[in-house]
């Protein structure tokens, strides 16, 4: 029996298997359960200042008739930028991904050129875009000028959450091609010849053949995309800055209670603990609906 | 009460400010007293945050470099962040011990306003974070009527290491002597010489929306409240409800505002500190709204070419009222009680206080001085007849109240005015006054 366990013996295993829960414990699974009890404190960023119990008043104050337009604001730009990144990230990296899994002349240098991005910090995002979108000089100040027009780019409260969309999926593609191209090569040729036969045409491969056959990876993209982009505020921070209404998300709001930042007049950490858990909320419901859903139809093909 | 602290506060930094422009000899300090005498020479890592700023960063840097071959067993570590990400990096650092010297700035509230709204510096302060400098042999070197204004709780905290000016506009002498124009006095006056330029196709302002676009809401408040006492009376007269956001002379504060962004060049939403300031030293726009923390930047950018000069945004139509600039003490030094080398931090302070190390600090800095007997820059000889009395600034009295929302921050919502945001000056403050209360 115990020639089934690696080393001999089932105390070997568990022993191996607590030294690496534990780093998960101490540095995700702890800090995550100490947010909830932050969150019903009034613990502000310094030391040496005492600490109270404020039980459920930092939710109070997220919900209050002050506050509930701010955060109905973020909110409402948090499920926007969400859903319009993982939906064009998504069918944008599906499209690349089948485009450079075809036998072509240079597609390790197309493939490198798509991933590169995901290389780069958030900062020199954040620098390239503010310098393609300067207001007074820049390639994109020239673009509108072909076309007799001009913009304040990040500065119009019109179109700025559509530029850091736009910006986001440029940053984040290459990991989604990654995905797609993997589960790409894992479909058998022998599909594509069988509907080649069949008469197929490109679109009817692409909608029959490969969609299906790639669910797992759907799965996988779609939700890392929505966690991530429900989550994601530094890409926003850098492009458009701390207190900007027009692209205001939750995450930013928690960054900008928690430390304050330029002239806020910041609540406690443990206010932006609260916003933490309200966030922690919405990503676990949200996600858990999305996975029940794409898990459910994987599991029909 | 606090009208009575703010005036004593008030009158206090105009003797100071008068002191620096027109005393030669007679010392209100005592600058000899500046070594710290018989402590220990100090050695080690001095680790060292403040908020950046080109000028400052190059002054400290200057004064860095003295000071560590005067003690070569000190290391000076200098960070210096980025102001929107500063509160965040002190707050790690401080709770690591990994601060020597930072920045704070207590502030004391007023008794109108609920103890709640006390900001995080003054708690720290209460509850024993900064060492306690009132007796620091080195802080008689500045000028003890400066000192009396950033006094919290009767102590002293911070060495105070300049006087800034921001609710001035810099303009660009040769535009105006090609057009014919003043130096306006009045809002009218100004209004019409951003048509005169207009009309000759240049154009007035230049704003940055994205970095700094409050400074221009700054300006038109400094001087439609122009004494501290009316300042005062505003802050109070919002706290009790008295004073609405929505009533006629707070609306006009917005309606200036907006009229200011109807001047400054086109898609100025966008566009950050460092474009501004390469704009106007290129020409691009005539004026500017900035602070004087900027001056030395401009100067080093535009060289002897550049002919400009600065005044006080002139929003009231009464031209006495537009006589001053407001100010502020500008970035003040505090060892935090949990520092691990305090003894290189406060000889470091009794360094930095030196009158000789202190202007070479200034002399990059571009800030006025808080010690006596500082010859001043040009620059603020220039300005000498806008800052002999000192006025605070609109910024340095407001409080804001942390219950209510968002929009009634500084209270006037000057950045939800079109372009910046997508609103009228009346909704701004329709929406300003329904935050604002909704915090009672």
């Amino acid at each position: 029996m115990s020639a089934n366990f690696v080393f001999g013996r089932r105390s070997t295993v568990r022993a191996s298997f607590f030294l690496g829960l534990l780093p998960v414990v101490v540095f995700a699974i702890l800090p995550a359960a100490a947010v909830f009890v932050v969150a019903m404190t009034d613990i502000r960023s310094l030391p040496f200042l005492p600490v109270h119990w404020v039980w459920f008043q930092n939710y109070e104050t997220f919900f209050s008739a002050a506050q509930i337009g701010y955060n109905l604001n973020a909110l409402k730009n948090t499920f926007v930028f969400a859903f319009a990144v993982t939906i064009v990230q998504n069918i944008l990296a599906l499209l690349i991904a089948v485009l450079l899994n075809q036998k072509l002349r240079g597609t390790t240098f197309y493939r490198s050129v798509v991933f590169f991005p995901t290389i780069l910090g958030v900062t020199v995002i954040g620098l390239i875009w503010t310098l393609m979108f300067n207001p007074t000089a820049s390639p994109g100040a020239a673009i509108w000028h072909l076309f007799g027009s001009s913009s304040a780019f990040f500065g119009d409260p019109n179109i700025s959450l559509y530029l850091v969309i736009f910006v986001q999926i440029w940053a984040g593609i290459g990991v989604a091609v990654v995905i797609y191209l993997a589960g790409l090569q894992a479909i058998p040729n022998e599909l594509y010849e069988v509907a080649n036969i069949d008469g197929a045409s490109s679109w009817q491969k692409l909608r029959l053949v490969t969609y299906p056959l790639l669910a797992p990876s759907v799965t996988a993209n779609v939700l890392l995309c929505i966690v991530g982009s429900l989550q994601s505020y530094q890409l926003i921070y850098v492009l458009t800055g701390l207190n900007n209404n027009a692209t205001q998300v939750l995450s930013l709001a928690i960054f900008a209670q928690g430390f304050g930042g330029a002239g806020g007049s910041s609540q406690s950490q443990g206010y932006a603990a609260a916003i933490s858990v309200v966030q922690f909320i919405m990503v676990s419901v949200i996600s858990l609906i999305v996975m029940a859903y794409l898990r459910g139809r994987e599991r029909k093909l | 009460m606090v009208t009575r602290k703010l005036q004593l506060s008030i009158k206090s930094i105009a003797g100071a400010m008068l002191g620096a422009v027109l005393l030669a000899g007679c010392s209100a300090g005592n600058p000899s007293a500046t070594t710290s005498g018989s402590q220990a020479i100090p050695k080690g890592t001095l680790n060292m945050l403040v908020s950046s700023s080109v000028g400052s960063d190059a002054g400290f840097k200057a004064v860095n470099k003295a000071f560590e071959a005067k003690y070569p067993g000190v290391t000076v570590k200098f960070s210096s962040i980025p102001n929107a990400n500063y509160n965040a990096v002190r707050s790690s650092r401080l709770t690591a011990g990994g601060i020597d010297v930072g920045l704070a700035d207590p502030v004391q509230v007023p008794s109108y306003i609920p103890a709640s709204n006390e900001g995080d510096d003054a708690r720290l302060a209460d509850a024993g974070g900064l060492v306690d400098l009132s007796k620091q042999a080195f802080m008689t070197n500045f000028t003890p009527t400066v000192l009396d204004a950033i006094k919290y709780k009767g102590k002293q905290y911070t060495v105070p290491t300049g006087l800034s000016y921001y609710s001035g506009v810099y303009y660009n002498k040769e535009i105006f002597q090609k057009y014919g124009l003043q130096i306006p006095t009045t809002w009218s006056e100004f209004v019409t010489v951003c048509k005169t330029l207009q009309s000759h196709g240049v154009v007035p302002l230049g704003i940055s929306g994205k970095d700094s676009s409050g400074i221009n809401m700054l300006g038109v408040v400094q001087n439609l409240f122009p004494t501290a006492a009316d300042k005062v009376a505003l802050a109070k007269g919002l706290w009790d409800k008295s004073v609405k956001l929505t009533d006629a002379k707070p609306e006009q504060v917005l309606n200036q505002v907006k009229q200011m962004y109807d001047f400054a060049e086109p898609n100025f939403a966008g566009v950050s500190y460092a474009t501004m300031t390469s704009g106007f030293v290129k020409g691009q726009f005539a004026m500017m709204s900035d602070g004087t923390w900027n001056q030395t930047t401009i100067q080093a950018a535009g060289g002897s070419a550049l002919n400009y000069g600065y005044f006080p945004l002139p929003s009231s139509e009464n031209p006495a009222d537009n006589a001053f600039l407001g100010g502020k003490v500008e970035l003040s030094l505090a060892v935090p009680s949990n520092s691990k080398n305090e003894g290189a931090a406060l000889a470091y302070l009794s360094f930095f206080s030196q009158p000789a190390n202190y202007k070479s600090f200034l002399k990059e800095a571009g800030f006025a001085p808080t010690e006596p007997n500082i010859q001043l820059s040009p620059f603020y000889t220039s300005i000498a007849t806008y800052t002999k009395t000192f006025e605070p600034a609109w910024d340095t009295i407001w409080i804001a109240n942390t219950k209510s929302g968002a929009k009634a921050q500084f209270p006037f919502d000057y950045n939800d005015i079109a372009p910046l945001g997508t609103m009228t000056p009346q909704q701004a403050a329709t929406a300003s006054q329904a935050a604002w209360a909704a915090g009672f």
